[in-house]
């Protein structure tokens, strides 16, 4: 019995203040009625005089009776009691509805999701109608889809939109929110019931915490699956504009199967594979493929299994890029050094065809001052003393280049010994200028930050012994890769699946520099521990990790499917239970009040309320002829 | 602004009417009805000998030279005959009926103004109040209007004081409409048949509401008078009401009576049935109006 969640103290007393009204209304009713006529001509006195005590007495005590026992019993129905046994308040359970990608697979029966939901409803049919119930939907994530509702149309509904999501389902997770729900909303918990298919992850198949009131309904799951589990590309060691790709498959399903991978690049196959996979195995398989302009990737499994999403993956991949480099010279001998470098797209000039507005990603000016300082990345060889950007002190000649500043991006990694340079301009750094070599404490390299970034040399690379070095091409890369960071960077793409990525990245990489980007360029959440960076996400898309020495593109359009089946240990229950038979004992008795107090009303208003002459003879009423009445 | 008493449709079908009385009464030239009294109508009513001190412009010289006697011409006299009306604005007036007196008193003012008669409205409780007199014509209505909307109710009602003070207030005789309940714990026999003895043409109108005739209430009552304050406790029912009930009709008929026995006429008239009924209705058929 429940009256809007009253006590029956405060049912009692609600009863009680509805009588007090009704007895107060009914002497109310019962009253004289005062009037004013225009005469008493007609009226006469009754026979006996009313006293004003008279008012207290109640005149039709059966009447009144008979009201408060139908309010009572209308109160009553509203109540809603029940005649037989009774087990106390409802619970509330807590429906965990696995949504996760694999309940996507599709078997004889429909997907395994349908065969979830109907187990869910049938499990919804047997709870008493006072219980409440919360739905959660759980993959890698858990996502409460109600509250606790008694209204089971709200529940039908929200299992009705339910969908297998991309995902793996993470029980652990869906227990502990499912405990939590229960704990902090629930007023007496009933059960924990998990739907699904049961896959999970192998390294989450272990519970640390079990719950006690734990009820899983499984679903039967075996079907057969093959499936693309990544795609990886990333650039040959050996030539810049080669792609190396590795595709892993795995046979999901209980039989060995042979499947055709196919791989195609912008629509133009670039190879294919049969493949042998036993159950449980995975295959991975590495082509090679030249392009220097971008487009799609696309791998694709031709099987038809009960996963469809997972036979194809698709990977967009960037054009290669080149930088353009304008190189003003009258000295042939620097053509070697930009035109073998294949990230470089470099035109030489004379000097006498320089242009200030040059379209290039940066210039090289050999040994000359431009009339008009350039608005871009620029490269000053020797420059001229007079009018050079950054200030020639003094020329020295058969000076030892003995020094490199290992510490700054320009001089990473760039070691001379036994270098002497026929002739070398000392400049005079400006505060914020970066020396980047030196002779004799004496910098002859000075790099400068801005807008447009400068490097000074003030040697000529190509003179002398440093035409044999290793530090001259070294020293032009690393410029390159400081004008323009990306063209240098690594540069890895993936297509895999959705839920938790672990990315290897160098050691001691500052966080700062690091930025993981979805596809709108929002940042997503990491962590960062040692060499790994970890970041989610939880539906398909694009994300792109941006460190300081490269960037790599994740197409998370796989599913994740986990094909550990979870067993439930000892103690938890399983299935649909059968109908509970002590609801079925208890009877609704509150129609039978709810006629029992219309009758009553309207046996009062027949007996009592139709017509109050029964209390009244007709012969104390008028006596003619005219005779004021009082 | 406030709604006025009559509306305008009513007014233009009143002005096909007329105020008719029975008797032959006298007064000034100008009237639509015809008199047993002689005068300077137009009609010829007789002839009669000459006595000293009739105008001598009425002599029929035709007749005196072939009879060498003085003979007087009458004519049919039709006089200005005053029509009076008498409102009850007693304190029982008040409980549901005096707006529809005031309704009704205007509608009859009307009619009178559109006809040319001379209208007089005395309110009487237990004393003549001021009267308002208006004639000549219908664009004098408005005046009337103001005069009743303004009207105050209350005080007992002394029928025979107010007949005393009417016949020294207005000594020439006419048409007097007395517009009241009748429910006064005094006498109105004697008072409407001394109206009458004095000449005047008596119209009662009994004015009550639905209550005043079958009282809508049972059980247990506290009734006060409106004109006494005078209390009285009672049980009522069904039974008591139909007694109640028949011996107002009783009493309405008495009214009647006392009406007609003195030459009058006598309208009874519930509030329930709208004023243009009434007036179209009942009213045309007494022959008040026509």
């Amino acid at each position: 019995m429940n009256f809007l969640n009253l006590g029956l103290g405060e049912l009692l007393g609600l009863i009680g203040v509805i009588s007090a009204g009704v007895v107060a209304l009914y002497l109310l009713d019962r009253s004289k009625k005062r009037q004013v006529v225009a005469t008493l001509r007609f009226w006469t006195p009754a026979g006996s005089r009313t006293d004003l005590k008279h008012r207290r007495k109640i005149q039709q005590p059966w009447s009144l009776l008979l009201q408060l026992l139908s309010l009572i019993l209308l109160l009553l129905a509203i109540a809603g009691p029940q005649f037989g046994v009774f087990d106390g308040p409802g619970r509330d359970h807590v429906l965990v509805l696995d949504t996760s990608a694999w309940m996507g697979s599709t078997t004889a029966q429909g997907t395994v999701l349908d065969q979830a939901k109907a187990n869910a409803r049938a499990y919804l049919r047997t709870l008493p109608r006072r219980d409440r119930v919360m739905l959660v939907r759980a993959d890698a994530l858990a996502t409460p889809a109600t509250s606790f509702e008694l209204d089971r149309g709200a529940i039908e509904t929200a299992l009705r939109d339910s969908q297998a999501g991309a995902s793996s389902f993470d029980l652990a997770l869906a227990l502990d929110f499912a405990e939590r729900a229960q704990a902090m909303q629930g007023s007496n918990p009933g059960e924990i019931v998990v739907v699904g298919a049961g896959r999970i992850d192998p390294e989450k198949s272990t519970l640390s915490h079990q719950p006690k009131n734990l009820r899983f309904i499984s679903v039967n799951s075996a079907s057969e699956n093959l499936g693309l589990r990544k795609v990886a590309l990333r650039r040959s060691a050996n030539a810049a504009d080669t792609w190396e790709i590795f595709v892993s498959v795995h046979n999901y399903g209980l039989r060995a199967h042979n499947v055709d991978l196919a791989v195609q690049y912008a629509q133009t196959p670039i190879g294919s594979r049969r493949l042998a996979l036993q159950p449980g195995a995975d295959e991975q398989v590495a082509f090679t493929y030249k392009e220097k302009v971008g487009g799609w990737l696309e791998a694709r499994l031709n099987v038809n299994d009960s996963i469809p999403g997972d036979n194809r993956a698709i990977v967009e991949v960037p054009s290669q890029g080149q930088l353009k480099a304008v190189v003003y010279t009258n000295d042939p001998q620097l053509r070697p050094l930009f035109e073998t470098n294949p990230a470089i797209q470099a035109e030489f000039r004379p000097t006498s065809a320089y242009n200030a507005d040059t379209k290039a990603d940066f210039l090289v000016l050999d040994r000359f001052t431009p009339p008009s300082p350039p608005a871009i990345d620029t490269i000053f060889i020797e420059p001229p003393a007079n009018g050079s950007v950054i200030p020639v002190k003094s020329t020295v000649a058969k000076a030892p280049l003995d020094r490199w500043s290992q510490d700054t991006a320009l001089g990473s990694g760039i070691y001379t010994r036994d270098v002497v340079l026929d002739s070398a301009e000392v400049f005079t750094p400006a505060p914020g200028d970066k020396v980047i070599a030196s002779t004799t404490s004496r910098p002859v390299v000075v790099a400068r930050e801005g807008a447009a970034k400068v490097l000074a040399i003030g040697f000529l690379p190509t003179r002398g012994s440093m035409k044999f070095e290793l530090a001259t091409p070294l020293l032009i890369a690393n410029a390159l890769r400081w004008m323009s960071p990306g063209t240098y960077g690594r540069l890895e793409l993936n297509a895999g699946s959705v839920g938790t990525i672990t990315v290897p990245i160098e050691a001691n990489t500052d966080p700062a520099t690091v930025h993981v980007l979805d596809e709108l360029n929002r940042d997503l959440p990491f962590t960062i521990e040692g060499t790994s960076l970890r970041f989610f996400s939880g539906s398909p898309g694009t994300v792109r990790v941006q460190t300081g020495g490269g960037e790599l593109i994740y197409s998370l359009t796989l599913p994740e499917l986990a094909e550990t089946m979870w067993t439930p240990p000892q103690g938890v229950a399983k299935g649909v239970p059968a109908t509970s038979l002590r609801e079925s004992a208890a009877t609704d008795i509150w129609p039978w009040l709810a006629l029992a107090g219309a009758l009553g009303l309207l046996a009062d208003w027949i007996l009592f309320g139709r017509s109050s002459i029964a209390r009244l003879t007709s012969d104390a009423g008028i006596s003619l002829p005219w005779r004021k009445a009082s | 602004m406030p709604e006025p008493l009559l509306s305008t449709a009513l007014l233009e079908r009143l002005e096909r009417l007329a105020i008719h009385w029975r008797k032959s009464l006298p007064g000034l030239v100008g009237g639509h009805h015809t008199s047993r009294f002689g005068g300077s109508g137009q009609e010829f009513l007789e002839h009669r000998e000459f006595h000293h001190g009739d105008d001598l412009r009425a002599v029929n010289w035709r007749a005196y030279l072939r009879l060498e006697k003085l003979v007087l011409k009458m004519f049919q006299l039709e006089p200005r005959v005053p029509v009076r009306i008498l409102i009850d604005t007693s304190a029982s007036m008040n409980t549901g009926k005096f707006d529809y007196v005031r309704q009704f008193a205007a509608a009859l003012c009307y009619v009178g103004l559109v006809r040319l008669d001379s209208m007089t409205l005395q309110p009487f409780s237990d004393k003549l109040h001021d009267s308002f007199n208006a004639g000549g014509g219908r664009h004098r209505f408005q005046p009337v209007m103001d005069y009743l909307s303004a009207l105050p109710c209350g005080g007992r009602t002394n029928f025979m004081d107010c007949s005393r003070q009417f016949i020294s207030k207005f000594p020439q005789r006419g048409l007097v409409m007395v517009i009241s309940d009748f429910l006064d714990d005094g006498e109105f026999e004697k008072p409407i048949q001394f109206l009458s003895d004095f000449g005047h043409e008596v119209i009662l109108l009994q004015i009550w509401a639905e209550q005043d005739r079958v009282p809508p209430w049972d059980g247990e009552l506290q009734l006060e008078d409106a004109e006494t304050g005078q209390m009285v406790e009672l049980a009522f029912d069904r039974a008591a009401r139909e007694q109640y009930t028949a011996a107002f009709d009783a009493y309405a008929e008495r009214v009647r009576h006392v009406a007609e026995r003195s030459g009058g006429r006598y309208l009874g008239l519930p509030t329930s049935v709208p004023v243009d009924q009434a007036i179209f209705g009942p009213l045309v058929n007494t022959g008040a109006v026509a």
